[in-house]
């Protein structure tokens, strides 16, 4: 790893400053970078993808962490919050997809380090991106080496040129639960829904996986339920192994139960694009009564409509049916709550 | 039974044993769960450098090298070649440098200019076997075919009711150690030098240092106190040791030199993988008429390793034809049990297959076809006891496998599967073991041997304590180093075998010394005293203590030697295994929920070492089915897995609870269970899943993935 400036601003305002305060009209040669808990923007560095020269430690930062209600029954989650204060504290709630998506990331230890804007703007996992000598689409390549070689861990929605998956598991939890994201630069405080925060290679910077530019600081992620009692969420990941993995496939998916009707449903898929993948046709079927033998019927087309569109690659046809099973899986969990 | 020799040395009868045969917690535990404990990797030396390597990002190439930034980085004391003009593999370290930090050393490492002139290369069995294919090395691309046959295939198949033709694949499996290759090599100039080296070997570590040093082999020592598991790759010291050696003679500087994951993942060697081809015949009654076998050896440089077919089952008519395929990478080296896991893989496969095509019970099938001659009846016993405790008995589908499809909402499938193990496990005449006693009453016994993390030193001390009726931790024992009697290298599971019948030959002529020295104090009978409890000399009405017999030693103490007691030993582990598993019919996910190991070793010197070591095996076996495989880009020439993130080991929500059951009735001497139980665990695992739910899968990893896959095509089908 190379040597690098560490820098901890107690202000967001100064934070801001040191971040957007540098020649970079990109991302690729962007050297000064937000710090949070450093699990992946570490791991990155050590594997020589990264080198940043100046490090803005976020963590020293009043008001940046913690979790606060607003009101409704919504909340308010600090950017720099630990994954492990989001593990329980959502459990059997409406908003439990949080919880549920945090135990299932990587370890306690990592988890006690890594924030929730970390994970969310966490970089690609896949094995041609962290090795240092191939130069993909991600690095500044023209080539996306995986889409002919070995892509059983990549994209089989919305891929093309760079056939990534998005590897958050609390992004698609936060958009099943209709979440916005607050980010803070020079020039102000903008807040969007964290669905159109994620961009798709074909779309946007394709070296990125959001829009956030290089003197953006996260401040905070709100969910935004309306009436979040009548609501019930899960998030279902699967692991090739389980414990310390990423998902090869994850359903994060909240239903609206108004008078043993489901009355709205939000379904968004994890680990098979290049962003958190949210399914509007299969949302539509789900909607409906919540009788047993009826809601398996519109599950079976729910589930056929959400990767209706899917274009497996040579190696992750796999992944069709693994979807179509946890997107099940997570109706059937849902149902019995 | 106690077998004894002409001199009367024997291991106690089981009334009489104190330690031996007991549950004995290690000696070293408490300095290895504190972190005290000395590896290698922690040996910390005044003026000393790290050193790096550069390891090569093709699979063959020309290589140039510029040090000039490496040399310029802060810090960076030295930087030079490691490797010829051109390389041989991908992963090659092509050059070292060296710093006075481990931050230094790897900044510089990265500084390093490398200039690479891609050569023709090969990295699998297409690539090399393909009309015009680049040459790994003038040797060719193929090793020298082998085969072995006995009777008459033709006539065998003919006498088949069903025949199969199938492919199994292996992938490559990394050892994983925990503590990478490398050495401390501590020379300062002058004309001696002392070496910390993480090898299951004491005495390697004077094998190739010495020289490279430019010093007599009498002045160097070789230590390895605690080294972080081997499992057959730290044989040699490696272009590791070597490269440490012509640091520190050039700098006449301590360097360490342990290689970072990476490297250990790319050039430290590997289980082989293998394609093999199988065409098998069975008659109704379920008897194998014959077996033909084909199998590329995968080693990359090396020759890779490939038990002959049929492994441990008796075939009247087989064909078994092994080749070396080499390629540009790694070569493989000794990995538990070499080339026995494959080969199992493969033949419990095919027991399988050929039960469920007759619809027979695949272990009445396997009691058919284990050999008329087997010794004692061993294979039949363990084979039953396993299928006992596992619950086959009340199991619900034998000769068929369960649903694959969800029935009745059950989104959950069990099946059991089967797997038998043979192995050597016997010792030679190697190790020399001096026992001491000193007048104040310490009991020393020294030997060069290493504790490959096995635990090795607290059978030294075991067997020690036992002869004078003292408590393990009243014996001092000295291991790992070469100043001490020569021994073994840890390979083969002969490290037990070799070593306790050489201890207990030390102490049972101490005993005898200190038992004659008693008599000529007090003028009793020497023949009439024996060892009480505590270490007192009793018998003749006399009861001295421990200590006052110490005291007769005299100032310059007592010293015995002992060598290999053939008497001691046996040789010829046999075992088994079986595997429930529970496969999620919605993902693919196979939980290995329970194993079983039935597993014969003659004397278990310390059962709880035996255990440890036999679950060790078990969860190796799991990682191994279900997870672990090298990634390679074969078009790119590039490695896609080298790091513990990507390949995937075992972790603790993957290991089923394991059941170990030694087999008491074998009253042979000691022989070692390393390696056996890391033989049969993979079939059995295979054959649980295709039990559960009816999927084959033939090429390990047996991943989720590719069992989604298989209940797919049957639920289409």
């Amino acid at each position: 790893m190379k040597d690098f400036e560490y820098i901890q601003p107690e202000t967001l305002e100064a934070a801001a400053t040191m971040l957007g305060d540098q020649d970079q009209r990109d991302w690729l040669g962007a050297k000064t970078r937000a710090f949070g808990g450093g699990q992946d923007l570490l791991g990155e560095m050590k594997e020589g993808l990264e080198e940043p020269e100046r490090l803005v430690n976020l963590k020293w930062i009043e008001g940046l962490a913690g979790l606060s209600e607003l009101g409704s029954g919504n909340v308010q989650l600090g950017a720099t919050t630990k994954l492990r204060d989001l593990e329980t504290e959502f459990d059997g709630g409406p908003l439990a997809a949080i919880s549920e998506a945090a135990k299932t990331i990587a370890s306690p230890q990592v988890r006690t380090n890594a924030t929730l804007a970390g994970n969310l703007c966490q970089r690609p996992r896949c094995l041609y991106y962290r090795r240092p000598e191939a130069v993909c689409f991600k690095k500044g390549g023209d080539e996306c080496y995986a889409y002919g070689g070995n892509n059983k861990y990549n994209a089989i929605l919305g891929g093309g040129p760079s056939f990534i998956v998005h590897p958050s598991d609390l992004a698609p939890a936060l958009i099943a639960l209709d979440a916005t994201i607050e980010y803070q630069n020079a020039g102000g405080t903008t807040e969007i829904d964290l669905e159109a925060f994620y961009t798709l290679p074909s779309e946007g910077d394709v070296t990125r996986e959001n829009i956030l530019a290089p003197g953006d600081v996260v401040t905070a992620i709100r969910t935004g339920l309306e009436s979040p009692g009548e609501w019930r969420s899960t998030y279902v990941k699967f692991q090739e192994r389980d414990g310390f993995d990423f998902a090869l496939a994850a359903v994060a998916l909240s239903l609206r139960v108004v008078g043993g009707q489901i009355t709205e449903a939000r379904l968004v898929l994890g680990g098979v694009a290049p962003r958190p993948w949210r399914c509007h046709d299969a949302e539509k079927l789900l909607v409906g009564s919540m009788n047993a033998a009826d809601l398996e019927k519109r599950t079976a087309a729910a589930v056929e409509a959400a990767l209706l569109g899917a274009e497996p690659l040579e190696h992750n046809a796999y992944k069709v049916p693994l979807t179509k099973g946890l997107i099940g899986r997570a109706v059937r969990q849902l149902a019995r709550s | 039974m106690v077998r004894q020799d002409k001199d009367g040395i024997a291991w106690p009868a089981p009334d009489k044993r104190r330690a031996i045969g007991k549950d004995t917690k290690r000696i070293d535990g408490p300095v290895k769960v504190t972190g005290a404990a000395r590896y290698s990797h922690d040996v910390r030396l005044p003026g000393m450098v790290y050193a790096r390597f550069v390891t090569c990002t093709m699979p063959k190439a020309e290589v140039e090298l510029d040090f000039e930034a490496a040399l310029a980085v802060p810090g960076v004391v030295h930087a030079k070649r490691t490797c010829g003009d051109t390389t041989l593999y991908l992963g090659e370290p092509i050059a070292v440098v060296a710093a006075e930090t481990p931050e230094a050393a790897a900044e510089g490492a990265r500084a390093v200019v490398v200039k690479l002139t891609e050569l023709g290369w090969v990295l699998d069995s297409k690539q090399a076997l393909a009309d015009g294919a680049p040459e790994v090395s003038r040797r060719g691309n193929i090793g020298r075919e082998r085969t072995k046959s006995e009777g008459d295939v033709d006539a065998g198949f003919a006498a088949s009711d069903k025949i199969i033709e199938v492919a199994y694949t292996l992938p490559t499996q990394h050892h994983s150690c925990l503590e990478t290759h490398g050495m401390v090599v501590d020379f300062r100039g002058g004309d001696s030098a002392v070496i910390h080296g993480s090898v299951q070997g004491t005495f390697a570590m004077l094998d190739g240092p010495p020289e490279t040093l430019g010093l007599d082999m009498s002045m160097v020592e070789g230590d390895v106190q605690h080294m972080g598991g081997g499992f057959g790759s730290k044989f040699g010291v490696g272009i590791e040791g070597r490269v440490a050696c012509e640091l520190s003679k050039e700098l006449e500087r301590p360097v360490h030199l342990m290689m970072d994951r990476e490297t250990e993942f790319l050039a430290s060697g590997n289980r082989s993988g293998n394609e093999v081809t199988f065409k098998a015949g069975v008659s109704k009654d379920g008897v194998v008429q014959a077996i033909v076998s084909d199998s590329n050896k995968l080693g990359g440089l090396s020759g890779g390793s490939y038990a002959d077919q049929p492994f441990v089952y008796s075939v009247a008519n087989f064909s078994s034809t092994t080749r070396s395929v080499y390629t540009n990478l790694d070569g493989n080296r000794a990995f538990r049990a070499p080339g026995y896991p494959q080969a199992s893989f493969g033949m419990e496969g095919i027991m399988d297959e050929l039960a469920y095509s007759i619809g027979m019970d695949p272990v009445e099938m396997r009691l058919a076809n284990i050999p008329k001659d087997e010794w004692n009846g061993v294979w039949r016993k363990q084979l039953r006891r396993v299928a006992d405790e596992i619950g086959w008995n009340e199991h619900p589908h034998k000769g068929t496998p369960g649903p694959h499809s969800i029935e009745d909402g059950n989104e959950y499938v069990e099946g059991i599967g089967f797997g038998l193990s043979v192995w050597g496990g016997g010792g030679y005449p190697t190790c020399e073991v001096e026992c001491r006693v000193d007048p104040g009453g310490s009991l020393t016994v020294s030997v060069g041997t290493q504790d490959l993390g096995t635990g090795s030193r607290t059978l030294v001390a075991m067997v020690a304590a036992d002869e004078f009726g003292l408590e393990v931790g009243q014996v001092t024992a000295r291991i790992g180093n070469t100043k001490y009697g020569r021994a073994n290298m840890s390979g083969g599971s002969t490290t037990t075998a070799c070593m306790t019948p050489a201890v207990k030959d030390a102490t049972f002529k101490m005993r005898a010394r200190l038992l004659e020295l008693v008599a000529s104090n007090t003028g009793k009978d020497a023949a009439k005293l024996s060892f009480g409890d505590g270490g007192a000399v009793v018998g003749d009405g006399l009861n001295i203590p421990w200590m006052d017999v110490c005291s007769l030693a005299g100032a310059s103490g007592v010293t015995t030697h002992g060598e290999f007691r053939k008497e001691l030993q046996a040789s010829g582990a046999h075992g088994a295994q079986a595997a429930r598993v529970r496969v999620d019919l919605v993902t693919g996910e196979v939980k290995v929920l329970n194993m079983i190991c039935m597993q014969d070793m003659g004397l278990a010197m310390n059962p709880m070492a035996v255990r440890s070591q036999i679950q060790g095996a078990m969860v190796q076996s799991v990682s191994y089915a279900l997870f672990e495989e090298r990634l390679v880009d074969v078009d790119l020439g590039i490695a896609l897995n080298p790091n513990f993130e990507s390949y995937r080991l075992a972790n603790v929500h993957s290991i089923p609870e394991m059941t170990v059951i030694i087999d008491e009735e074998d009253d042979r001497g000691v022989i070692g269970v390393g390696e056996p139980p890391a033989i049969p665990g993979i079939g059995a695992i295979a054959g649980a899943i295709h039990n559960a739910c009816g999927v084959r899968v033939r090429d390990m990893p047996l991943s989720s993935s590719k069992i989604l896959m298989g209940l797919e095509e049957l639920r289409n089908a």
